[in-house]
């Protein structure tokens, strides 16, 4: 199979990024081709990822073709989560009829539109929306106490991970929403929401944008000395319905065994050295990482007091501050897959992981965690 | 004459306004009649066994339909459950005066838990394992609202 690696990445996020979505997909685009030293006559194709809700208007890319520099070229779109673009992109190298691709997510659900509503229109028109107990917020709790209650876990795990993931992701200049002293006790302190969710536990309304250049072996490596292979892909869609367990994620273990196998991995656990996942809430953290078999099953608790999940940890989970740091929908896949490879590049700064060489990325879309996508990418060529 | 409002001219309002109307399908439409005679009705598949409520055409496992009517509660048990301090309307979020209680009730002879409303009760007493019982509107509406919430079993029903 043809080689693929990521070779560039930039983002933009804030609560209001204060322009247009066009204009802040051409100032991000545009920086990125002037700092790659490349035009958009470098890209052969084009995958964007947004949403035509969250855009308010139908065909969401309609007026993204000319600020990305896609006008006149071959292009696509992805209205799903980031990670699933970026597997698209993936596919388009690999097929061999191009030799590189831009993947751009991005919405602004900070300042143009509730991102709670896109949830609502995801379900089900004729059922939950007329009964109206059903959203984003109170699905997220239903599936947080199943959890905590499946293991017999207090409500303050939930508070040591959002901790974490603020603290951290106050030194990620990327992220907007990080609180350099957030602790367990400050979280625990927000407002109460649905239980046993909180405002601290929940993923900020963010204007944002991701951009990512993909290449072909050759292309990669004229691009830059520091390609981040994409080595695994997997993907898998549950059912909308209520009657799984929602205390796991059995798609979101299929994702990641099919990425596994693909990256030919034997003990991901052991050959991953960090993960970035889309954990929109706390809760759901735990519940991806348990789902890809990189913690034991309902070991929350465990790994919040043995600090396995800190940088410095057994593995490290969303170094970044994932997506409690800024989680444009569309986008936020997009950016983790962009987080590993600012890692395994070593331009993480602050919150390098050492020796960080194999990451894997986890994007998700639905109504509880209804859809994974999960990503594996190396420093290493395979 | 009020004093004029300034005028913006940064942000401009965009509704999106469109109304869908959809046909509930025979399914839902059977359902709701029968919340109209106080039951709850499910499908069970006969694949897998599993009985949903509020009833469905398919089985994603076993990809066939669903087809076997049967009736189920109206007592159940709470499964797993929220306390809403906030409610979620159009996206935006708004405190309440008084929590919401929801929860997730496995009803007498499903395999499916159904989110419902619980009323009567302290929030602090709502728990998994709680008994409780539908509580029907009177008169009927011929909508999802005829199953109007749940109580505990064991109170007087109002």
């Amino acid at each position: 199979m043809r080689k693929v690696a990521i070779v560039g990445q930039a983002q933009v996020n804030a609560s209001d990024v204060g322009k247009s979505r066009e204009r802040m997909l051409f100032d991000l685009c545009k920086g990125f081709y002037d700092g790659m030293g490349i035009t958009r006559h470098d890209i052969d194709t084009f995958v964007l990822c947004s949403n035509d809700f969250a855009a308010g208007h139908t065909i969401s890319n309609v007026f993204e073709d000319c600020p990305v520099g896609a006008y006149m070229k071959d292009e696509t779109k992805v209205e799903a989560d980031g990670v699933m673009a970026v597997t698209y992109a993936l596919a388009r190298i690999m097929s061999g009829l191009y030799d590189t691709a831009l993947v751009v997510g991005n919405s602004q659900g900070g300042s143009v539109m509730r991102p709670y509503l896109v949830m609502d229109y995801t379900m089900s028109p004729t059922y939950d929306r007329q009964l109206g107990l059903l959203n984003e917020l109170s699905s997220a709790a239903l599936q947080a106490r199943a959890y905590l209650d499946a293991y017999g876990l207090g409500d303050e795990v939930l508070d040591r991970i959002a901790a974490r993931n603020l603290r951290n992701a106050a030194k990620n200049p990327d992220a907007f929403n990080g609180k350099a002293d957030a602790t367990p006790e400050s979280v625990a302190g927000s407002d109460k929401l649905y239980e046993p969710l909180k405002q601290d536990h929940c993923f900020p309304f963010t204007d944002g944008a991701c951009v990512l250049l993909l290449a072909g072996e050759e292309k990669a490596k004229e691009l830059t000395d520091k390609p981040v292979w994409i080595r695994g892909v997997g993907d898998s869609l549950d059912s909308y319905y209520p009657e799984r367990n929602l205390a796991r994620s059995k798609s979101v273990k299929l994702a990641g065994e099919r990425a596994f196998k693909m990256a030919g991995m034997n003990d991901p656990a052991g050959e991953l050295d960090l993960v970035e996942v889309s954990a929109k809430f706390a809760s759901q953290e735990p519940i991806i990482c348990e789902g890809l078999g990189l913690f034991a099953e309902g070991s929350a608790s465990d790994v919040a007091v043995r600090g396995l999940a800190e940088i410095d940890g057994a593995m490290p989970v969303s170094p970044s501050g994932g997506a409690l740091g800024a989680y444009p929908l569309c986008a936020g896949g997009v950016t983790r897959v962009a987080e590993c490879y600012k890692q395994l590049t070593g331009s993480a700064g602050d919150l390098q992981v050492a020796d960080a060489r194999t990451a894997l990325a986890h994007g998700q879309d639905g109504l509880y965690l209804q859809h994974n996508a999960v990503m594996v990418v190396s420093t290493e060529e395979g | 004459m009020a004093e004029k409002a300034e005028r913006s001219v940064v942000e401009v309002e965009v509704p999106l306004d469109f109304t869908y109307n959809y046909r509930v399908g025979q399914y839902l439409e059977r359902y709701i009649k029968g919340l109209g005679e106080k039951k709850i009705l499910g499908v069970r598949c006969s694949g897998c066994s599993k009985v949903t409520v509020p009833p469905r055409n398919f089985c994603g496992a076993c990809n066939r339909v669903m087809d076997e009517w049967v009736e189920v509660g109206p007592e159940g048990t709470v499964e797993n459950y929220t306390i809403g301090h906030v409610k979620v309307e159009r996206g935006a979020v708004e405190k309440l005066d008084e929590p919401r209680l929801l929860a997730m009730v496995k009803l007498e002879g499903a395999t499916v838990p159904l989110l419902a409303e619980v009323k009567g009760m302290a929030a602090s007493e709502l728990e998994n394992g709680l008994r409780v019982k539908a509580v029907f509107k009177d008169p009927v509406s011929d909508s999802l609202a005829d199953l109007s919430h749940f109580e505990p079993v064991g109170q007087e029903v109002k």
